[in-house]
């Protein structure tokens, strides 16, 4: 087996908070330790499943056959090393599903869908999102090479970072939470504050911490619209859930019994608000809002939507698109 | 508005019931939307309408409207 170099999320200690985190993500080791290992170790083949984008540069850092499309896995691979955002990921964690005796090694080019610490695919069909779960959707390792994402361009990092805040921020005031598991993404939102909205390694662990931790729980309104709007816009999942986590948590701060948790976990309102307008594009969220509206009976049926900490009603849509930050 | 209205308006909203479709004899049975996820915003809405926090056992207990009728006037919020 891969072993784990750097263990995230247990038992590190943070200044003036918890001892640790509860948090359990999958193994953690770096691109140069799995290939190491790998190569010196295992029996059995590695299949190496890349996105487009940085399918060369893979293919400059791995000994093994780099594919751009599904692969087809059989009784003799051993690994499946996918790399690339949450979409490829996800379809990766399902197609492992099917073959059990198959490794998952997931490596995300960039931080924000968490896809590679939680036991979750979000699935595209026919233009609907279709949300599945289960243990066999985990990865058995995470696979960090944070270099792929220092070339992208400011604003996918900026939107990362609010996919990121939108599983940390809907994770925690979820009416599924629990008291542990709003103490770790307390934890985890506290030092989300302490990074700017760029590029930073520790973004890959804070992200891959609050989405391991609000798959326990849920996500909100937020999420609701982003997996309608996507479906019917050429925008993606990360950017509508930048755009609106602001005018979500406006709505959930004036009508959810939960808000007062953030404060009450040394989360004030000023600091949460501050980032959430950093993030909010007013400009674009006003191009989304016909698409909102002539969706908006979608949105109220989302799973997602119906676990806000707020109850989202009908008539509520006016209050997004009179929303204006 | 009583509190039979504000529960009528609450199943309704949280259901997407129109009115019409709506009885204080209402099974959940009956509700296509009243799953896992419906509990979920059914408690939500519990809590911001009546100030009460059901358990995750009164939540997934219910059977229909006139259970969180019983429930409430437990909790001393009359339906009369």
């Amino acid at each position: 087996m891969v072993s784990s170099s750097v263990r995230m999320g247990s038992g590190r200690r943070l200044e003036n908070h918890r001892e640790s985190l509860m948090i359990a993500l999958p193994p953690v080791t770096t691109l140069c330790s799995f290939v190491e290992q790998s190569s010196g170790r295992l029996s059995g083949e590695v299949i190496v499943w890349s996105t487009e984008s940085v399918a060369g540069r893979v293919r400059a850092l791995v000994p093994w056959e780099v594919t751009t499309e599904a692969p087809a896995l059989t009784r003799s691979t051993a690994w499946l090393l996918a790399v690339g955002g949450g979409t490829l990921l996800d379809k990766a964690k399902v197609l492992r599903s099917h073959h059990p005796h198959v490794n998952l090694a997931a490596l995300p080019t960039l931080w924000g869908s968490g896809a590679e610490a939680s036991p979750i695919a979000v699935l595209n069909e026919d233009g609907r999102k279709v949300i599945r779960t289960g243990p066999e959707l985990l990865p058995n390792l995470i696979v960090s090479h944070p270099a792929f994402a220092h070339s992208l361009p400011d604003k996918f990092i900026k939107y990362a970072c609010g996919d990121a805040w939108s599983h940390a921020l809907e994770g925690f005031l979820s009416p599924l939470g629990t008291d542990e598991s709003r103490a770790d993404l307390a934890d985890v939102l506290r030092r989300m504050l302490q990074q700017p909205l760029g590029y930073t390694p520790e973004w890959f662990e804070l992200s891959a911490l609050a989405c391991a931790a609000q798959s326990k729980t849920s996500v909100g309104v937020a999420h609701g619209i982003a997996h309608v709007l996507e479906g019917v816009m050429s925008w993606g999942h990360a950017r509508l859930c930048s755009h609106y986590l602001l005018p979500a948590m406006s709505f959930n701060k004036a009508n959810s019994p939960k808000w007062p948790l953030l404060a009450a976990s040394g989360l004030p309102d000023n600091a949460i608000f501050m980032l959430l307008h950093t993030l909010f594009d007013n400009e674009a969220y006003l191009a989304t809002l016909p698409a909102l509206t002539s969706n908006w009976s979608k949105v109220l049926r989302d799973k997602c939507t119906r676990t806000n900490p707020a109850l989202i009603r009908p008539q509520d849509l006016e209050f997004f698109t009179s929303f204006r930050a | 508005m009583t509190n039979r209205e504000k529960l009528q308006k609450l199943i309704q909203d949280v259901f997407l019931l129109d009115p019409s479709e709506f009885s204080f004899d209402l099974p959940r049975s009956a509700v296509e939307t009243w799953d896992s996820f419906g509990v979920v915003s059914l408690a939500v809405g519990v809590q911001q309408t009546f100030g009460y926090h059901l358990t995750p056992e009164e939540a997934n207990g219910i059977k229909g409207v006139n259970d969180i009728i019983k429930i409430l006037e437990c909790k001393g919020i009359s339906f009369e």
